[in-house]
């Protein structure tokens, strides 16, 4: 159910900047992907930047579909995609697997995982791997107003530079802190920042296993941005990363990106001339 | 107006709809219906897994073993050979039955699939270990290779059925498992990990899974003479005949200096009482434990029993900064060692 | 070597690298991410000393405690239910009235124009008067029922009632939150089944969407309270009689929840016995919901679209009825006809052939089972109510020969028949599989049959009836 909000939020803070979409509007320059564990405060995210009214309440598994919506920041249109809450992107379950295809396949160019300030040392394992398959990443820690109650301090510049991705503090329920994660997300699309995400080896045997195999992806697949994590699939059993090796698929992938990326950079160029 | 007769035609029909719709969905019609070659394919397929496993255990198969085993009269049995010879897949040599290089090649797809359908239904579906056996024999067959494969990569490849036996691989390798001494040679003294429990005979199977043994478990002999067999775990004793602990199989490791009694199930930590996960049982397998491992449950982790159910079963444990609430026999696969510091 | 790289070179190459990693591959990954996590948040996260978390725990321990938490949800639930009858009941009218309002000005509009009776009839007083009905009788306590479930849902409170009654799930096979999908059943039926999506687990899945339908929802509610109070609280005296009305209406709930719960026991152990099964539960910190968008998802998310569904279905029901109320063949109207016909069954299991008509007239939606019953009683053209609960009493009893076993028995056969037209659709959306739609349309239907054949056969034969 999604319906298109005609009247701007009031309470917003970047009225300015932000116009509000419903979901129709026809053609997007940019895919941004919301992921996070349940209870994070996600879908509030959501709403906040597309003006959608959704509810997906305290529940893993609300959201088994997709839900999409559109905001505009800086001329430039963005489809925002809101993933099914998950707590790893690892098992089989139905809204791991959504989640997890459209990351690798949908190939959104940038994701946010949301985390929530109070629970990061459960969180942040899926930021992780998140940033396994994907160099385009932005950290939200939501709920800082509840953490700031709680007595939790958090130092987001140290989490950024550990994590190597951009680490930014909001509370989605006042809004604060969203103005800043739009510029965020725009710049390290754009490529103002460059992300480094870190990577995790694991034990000595699993590293071996996970990088030969890793450098045999590479040799078929040149320049295939995450070699790593489908290596980490193929031993793990992913039947959908193994079909699309088998296919193909994965050095279309990489093909489309490529694409996107000089279309994109010839548009901010133009923009940027005026 | 004669009630009964309006009765009979109404009920009649209704019972006969009834019967029809069970007859052809899960009755013998819903086989008749799928054809009779299911059936005869099926004969084929327990024939083959037979004569590969009377092969494996050294007994050579010939057309009597087959009709014992098989449940069919002679006549029977010699056309279900003759059609296993006709299709390429037996050779008879002097009353003895063995497999062609494709005999043996459809036999292994039968035991992984059946392999992997126990560990299916013993993790995901969390049925009785002794149940899962039969329940397997009906869903192996009728499965084509890439029902297996996807079967195979949902479960994460695993290499041994609940029993302990290898699952053959997709190439159709069976994994060659040295590591098994028979509980009743072992030695007092002696500690071991536990990797087969054969379930050829299901009232010892049964016996020893009511004893509360499980693949994976750490043990040590304590006594062994002709009688019996004393092993315990750290925390229980088990006390079993020659004739049930022959069925067991142990892997033997070095001798641990000291035993860890300080280690509990979490379901026995007490309220309010802070303790750190050691590790989560190999009986927790499947859904159930990835869940865990992905709710933070690792080794390390920091754990304590916050909120009491009014019927004392689940708690909820409050670890990574969420509260979780488990089932007192899911917490009892965790492993934890109490911190003395209590909380509040 | 390069150039003779394949894909299949690349799998092949994972599964032989599979055997020589540690059977726990999968544990290995998360263990080592969270050890990187633990090592990170060590670094940039400060834990205070505890403040606030005191607050959130007094709160569980109240509500999970052993009398007094049991006491404070039962006392929430009866006061979600009781503002949703009683507030319902004044929107209800008032919709009711304009709605059938607009049907007499239409209809008599229509007649003057010179439009043939026929049509007349079947576009305003067939279509309208079935979507007047549904929409009358569904809108309100769907407005008000969701909005309050959500508040209730939103501040956390719901998890806790799962936690708090999972123990009696469990010994039937099922999950705790298996009661919150019960709980939104209240509502609708289909809403039912769309949020057993919470429950993660297959099989628990399974069995709350299958065994929802034991749950009145809020179409079946106004028939039985009828029931209840025409038939049952009217043998007591005025003072009492309405207790007693409540207390029966409670009875059949719990009548309901014991089906539930033995039909949810039947199948984990017998046809979903080998459907993957796991729980997990997490009670989340409490919130203040925001109560805007409560109002807002809620009316748009939930009632709306469940209305809607309805809807579609109701104007196709309300057109049937009235082709059969108004097609004669001899004497009797079809309806008549078809209801004599399925008098034997109907008699058998307590009831009459016209309300067995009027249940499968009414399964595109519950709501139009009293009205088409009246409308048959009465032999009239349309859908009818009657506000006055005295005629009605004897209408039924003296006019059709009712029995309180009549009522009891349809008090059960409202409660567990087949699910409405929506729910079933909704069954086959959720589960995309036809064996599991029509199990969950079988089971509940024989049961209904079974339930109500053994009452009446035991009443009779103890000579009552």
């Amino acid at each position: 159910m999604v319906k298109r909000i005609s009247s701007p939020c009031a309470d917003c803070p970047s009225n300015v900047d932000l116009e509000q979409m419903g979901v129709k509007l026809g053609k997007f320059d940019r895919v941004v992907a919301l992921a996070g564990n349940p209870n994070t405060g996600k879908s509030t995210i959501f709403n906040r930047l597309t003006g959608l009214k959704q509810h997906t309440g305290n529940w893993p598994g609300k959201t088994v579909t997709r839900a999409e919506g559109g905001y505009e920041f800086n001329g430039v249109k963005y489809k925002l995609v809101d993933l099914p809450g998950t707590y790893s992107l690892l098992s089989v379950s139905q809204d791991e697997e959504v989640a997890r295809n459209f990351i690798l396949f949908g190939q959104p160019d940038c994701t946010v995982v949301v985390t929530d300030a109070t629970a990061l040392n459960r969180n942040l394992n899926l930021a992780l791997q998140v940033m396994e398959i994907t160099d385009k990443v932005v950290i939200a820690v939501n709920m800082m107003d509840e953490a700031h109650r709680k007595g939790i301090t958090l130092d987001t510049r140290s989490l950024s530079r550990d994590m190597g991705v951009p680490v930014i503090p909001v509370t989605a329920r006042t809004g604060e802190g969203m103005q800043t994660l739009l510029v965020t997300i725009a710049d390290v699309i754009n490529g103002k920042i460059r992300t480094k995400p870190l990577r995790v080896e694991g034990s000595v045997e699993m590293k071996h296993a996970v990088s030969e195999l890793s450098t045999q992806i590479e040799k078929l697949y040149p320049n295939t941005p995450n070699a790593r994590w489908l290596a980490i699939r193929l031993l793990d059993g992913d039947e959908r990363v193994e079909k699309a090796i088998l296919s193909g698929e994965i050095a279309k992938l990489v093909r489309s990106q490529k694409r996107a990326d000089i279309r994109f950079s010839k548009k901010m160029a133009v923009e940027g001339h005026q | 107006m004669n009630i009964s007769i309006y009765l009979l035609l109404w009920l009649i029909p209704l019972v006969l709809l009834m019967m029809g719709v069970w007859f052809f969905r899960s009755g013998p019609g819903s086989r008749w219906l799928a054809g009779k070659k299911i059936n005869q394919r099926q004969l084929l397929e327990d024939a083959l897994k037979l004569i590969f496993n009377l092969q494996q255990d050294g007994r050579p198969p010939d057309k009597f073993r087959l009709a014992v085993e098989l449940k069919l009269d002679l006549p029977a049995v010699q056309a279900l050979i003759a059609r296993l010879e006709a299709q390429e897949l037996v050779v008879a040599q002097h009353g003895i039955l063995s497999l062609t290089t494709e005999g043996q090649r459809w036999a292994l797809q039968v035991i992984r699939a059946h392999r992997l359908w126990e560990r299916y239904l013993a993790d995901e579906a969390r049925m009785p270990l002794e149940k899962i056996h039969s329940q397997a024999n009906l869903r192996e067959h009728h499965m084509t290779v890439e029902e297996v494969d996807s079967l195979d990569a949902a479960l994460g490849y695993p290499a041994r059925d609940p029993h302990g036996d290898p699952i053959p691989t997709a190439a159709g390798v069976l994994r060659d498992l040295k590591d098994r001494t028979p509980l009743n040679e072992m030695k007092p003294g002696q500690r071991g990990r536990i990797t087969h429990l054969e379930d050829d005979t299901p009232l010892a199977y049964a016996q020893i899974l009511a004893e509360g043994l499980y693949v994976g478990q750490l043990i040590s002999v304590q006594e062994n003479n002709r009688e019996r067999v004393v092993l315990s775990d750290d925390s229980n004793q088990f006390v079993l005949a020659q004739a049930i602990a022959e069925n067991v199989s142990v892997h033997l490791e070095a001798p641990k200096k000291t035993a860890d009694p300080s280690i509990i199930p979490l379901g026995n930590l007490p309220s309010q009482l802070q303790a750190e996960i050691v590790h989560i049982d190999d009986r927790c397998q499947g859904y159930t434990r990835r869940r865990f491992l992905d709710l933070g449950l690792t080794p390390g982790t920091m754990i304590y029993p916050e909120l009491e159910n009014p019927f004392k079963d689940p708690r909820a444990y409050r670890l990574r900064g969420t509260l979780i609430a488990l089932r007192h026999n899911q917490a009892s696969y965790i492993w934890v060692r109490p911190l003395s510091n209590e909380i509040q | 070597m390069n150039s003779t790289l394949t894909p299949q070179a690349v799998l092949d190459r994972a599964e032989s690298l599979r055997p020589k990693l540690s059977s726990g591959f999968r544990d290995e990954i998360v263990k080592s991410l969270y050890a990187e996590v633990e090592r990170i948040t060590r670094r940039s996260v400060k834990i205070g000393p505890k403040k606030k978390w005191d607050f959130d725990q007094k709160i569980d321990r109240l509500v999970t405690s052993p009398v007094l938490g049991l006491l404070i949800m039962l006392l929430i639930l009866m006061a979600v239910f009781w503002v949703t009858i009683v507030g319902a009941n004044v929107p209800s009218g008032l919709i009711a009235d304009f709605l059938f309002f607009i049907e007499e000005k239409a209809a008599d509009l229509f007649t003057n124009i010179g439009f043939p009776w026929w049509v007349t009839g079947f576009l305003w007083h067939g279509v309208f008067r079935g979507l007047a009905w549904v929409i009358a009788v569904m809108l309100p306590p769907m407005a008000i029922f969701f909005p309050i479930f959500t508040i209730l849902e939103d501040l956390g409170y719901l998890p806790r009632v799962a936690f708090n009654l999972d123990w009696l799930f469990k010994r039937v096979g099922a999950h705790g939150k298996q009661s919150l999908t019960m709980a939104m059943g209240f509502g609708c039926n289909a809403a039912g089944v769309i949020s057993a999506r919470v429950i993660d687990s297959p099989r628990e899945r399974l069995i709350a969407i299958l065994t929802n339908n034991f749950v009145p929802c809020n179409g079946r509610f106004p028939t039985i309270i009828m029931l209840a109070t025409v038939f049952v609280a009217a043998a007591f005296p005025p003072l009492v009689a309405s207790f007693v009305a409540a207390g029966t209406v409670l009875g059949v709930v719990l009548v309901g929840v014991f089906f539930t719960l033995l039909v949810s026991w039947g199948l984990s152990n017998t046809i979903l016995k080998g459907e993957a099964s796991a729980f997990t539960l997490e009670l989340p910190p409490y919130r203040r919901p925001n109560i805007g968008q409560i109002l807002y998802t809620s009316l748009i998310d939930r009632t709306i679209f469940v209305l809607w569904r309805a809807v579609q279905v109701a104007a196709p029901a309300g057109a049937i009825i009235w082709i059969l109320g108004n097609i004669f063949v001899g004497d009797l109207s079809l309806a008549q006809h078809v209801a004599d016909f399925l008098d034997p069954l109907g008699i058998l299991i307590g009831l009459d052939g016209v309300i067995l008509l009027a249940y499968i007239i009414a399964i595109p939606a519950n709501e139009i089972v009293v009205p088409t019953m009246m409308m048959v009683y009465m032999g009239v053209g349309m859908m009818t109510d009657i506000p006055d609960l005295g005629s009605l009493r004897a209408l039924l009893v003296d006019g059709h020969g009712w029995t309180l076993l009549t009522a009891v028995n349809m008090m059960l056969f409202s409660l567990l028949h087949n699910p409405c037209a929506t729910t079933v659709l909704t069954i086959y959306k959720e589960t995309k599989s036809y064996k599991w739609t029509i199990l969950g349309f079988v089971i509940p239907l024989a049961l209904s049959f079974l339930v109500t054949f053994l009452v009446a056969a035991i009443v009779r034969l103890l000579g009552g009836g």
